[in-house]
């Protein structure tokens, strides 16, 4: 169950977030973003536990993303 | 028969891993990197980011810091224009290959920087004290090849490397032979690590890798669209797409990926000990023939690279010669002017590069033929 969403720059850092996420414990998929954002097309980490911890390791080695949701528990209406 | 002494241009063959890579590439990565969600598109972006991820940690550097390019040109001329975009003073050794010479010059030419050219000498520290000696304050980066795509000589990379980092000097590196032969890492005080994948990185043709430690802001020279930000009319500041528009070369990547592997399941140690002692051979054999030239000097380390000349054969004709027997070596200048300039070489030279896949019973039946065209051009 998806519980936060991160929109990731680039498809390379929705990959390195998501090893350092699953290296970690955190399990995480890279899709497709699934709402327009005022960047236009990307990719983003969908992960299953709230946001805050993710943020802290993505932080930590220095991983830019931007919080989409936190704290939702159904992907399909995000 | 054909034996292959051109690897310095490119090697050949390719590992046999790298050939099935290159195949399965081709059935399976058929999607677009970076640009899609449909699963074609995410397994080829996968493939493509191991590939990075392959790069990145055999030269010590960041993911999303190792970008790909077409080849060493390429990155060499982001990397040149990109810092030197803002202008002011850069120096460049005297041993460069054209593709770092000629955006220098370029550049030069139309007022943009100022630049100044290192001789390079046998002797280490007379080479790093003649780049000290050209350092201004508004130098901004240094070119320097690891080795010289002409003779193989090493330079002292490691210690311009700290005369850099001293000063606050972009260090731009070729490494376009010099990699996969040594242990080559950012740490080694390189900034900007340029090298092609096709060469001793065993990838196929039209790859090439921009390495950088982030420290030095690279302007891109090209801009377009890279998966990200679309929306936006301005190319992304991020690494790796603010240097990669357009549709990269997957496959090629992917190659290099499985080039780097196969490096590492053999060890640059081992295959430079292989290409030195074949190198070594050559010249020894070289030596029993009279009036063949060895473009090496005491004192200097060297790559394993060997350019001679025989006495009365223009380069080209020597090449020509041994094709005809079933050999591929390189004559003439090498893309190097500013090498041959150094060298004091007027009519270039034949190249003998080996690679992991050259034997020694193919080396001494080079010698055997350059003896044979040396006896006929007595006769």
């Amino acid at each position: 169950m998806t519980k936060c969403i991160l929109d990731m720059p680039s498809y390379t850092y929705a990959v390195k977030g998501q090893r350092l996420l699953r290296q970690r414990g955190y399990p995480c998929t890279i899709k497709r973003r699934s709402k327009d954002s005022a960047n236009g097309c990307g990719y983003s980490l969908y992960v299953g536990d709230r946001c805050g911890k993710a943020a802290e390791i993505l932080d930590s080695y220095s991983v830019p993303y931007t919080i989409r949701r936190d704290g939702a528990d159904d992907d399909d209406k995000l | 028969m054909m034996i292959n002494f051109d690897n310095a241009a490119t090697t050949f063959p390719k590992p046999l891993r790298v050939r099935r890579a290159a195949a399965d590439a081709v059935m399976n990565y058929g999607g677009n990197a970076g640009r899609g969600g449909h699963q074609l598109a995410m397994r080829t972006s996968e493939a493509y980011y191991n590939a990075r991820e392959t790069a990145a940690v055999f030269f010590g550097a960041e993911h999303e810091n190792t970008v790909f390019t077409l080849n060493c040109t390429y990155a060499l001329n982001m990397a040149i224009h990109g810092v030197m975009a803002q202008g002011g003073h850069m120096i460049i050794s005297s041993m460069e290959h054209n593709s770092a010479a000629r955006p220098a010059v370029a550049l030069a030419m139309k007022k943009q920087i100022t630049l100044s050219v290192a001789e390079v000498f046998p002797d280490n520290e007379r080479t790093v004290e003649s780049f000290r000696r050209l350092i201004r304050s508004e130098t901004r980066a240094i070119v320097c090849t690891l080795a010289s795509n002409v003779t193989g000589q090493l330079l002292p990379y490691r210690e311009i490397g700290e005369l850099c980092r001293q000063h606050d000097i972009c260090f731009i590196a070729d490494g376009a032979q010099a990699c996969g032969i040594y242990d080559i890492k950012l740490s080694d005080g390189i900034n900007i690590l340029c090298t092609a994948g096709h060469k001793g990185l065993y990838g196929l043709t039209g790859t090439g890798l921009l390495i950088t430690d982030g420290v030095y802001p690279i302007a891109p020279i090209i801009q377009g669209g890279t998966g990200s930000g679309s929306l936006s009319l301005f190319q992304p500041s991020l690494l790796p797409d603010s240097l990669e528009s357009g549709t990269p070369n997957i496959i090629g990547a992917v190659t290099v990926g499985e080039g780097i592997r196969f490096i590492n399941s053999q060890g640059t140690d081992n295959i430079r000990a292989h290409e030195e002692r074949l190198c070594a051979s050559f010249i020894t054999g070289l030596k029993t023939i009279d009036g063949v030239t060895v473009y090496r000097d005491e004192g200097a380390e060297y790559a394993p690279i060997v350019s001679f000349n025989i006495e009365g054969v223009p380069s080209e004709e020597a090449a020509a010669f041994l094709s005809e027997k079933g050999f591929c070596l390189r004559a003439g200048y090498h893309c190097a002017a500013l090498a041959h300039a150094s060298l004091g070489i007027r009519n270039g030279t034949v190249r003998f590069a080996p690679s992991v896949f050259n034997t020694e019973a193919e080396t001494a039946k080079l010698v055997y033929y350059v003896k044979i065209l040396k006896n006929l051009q007595n006769s």
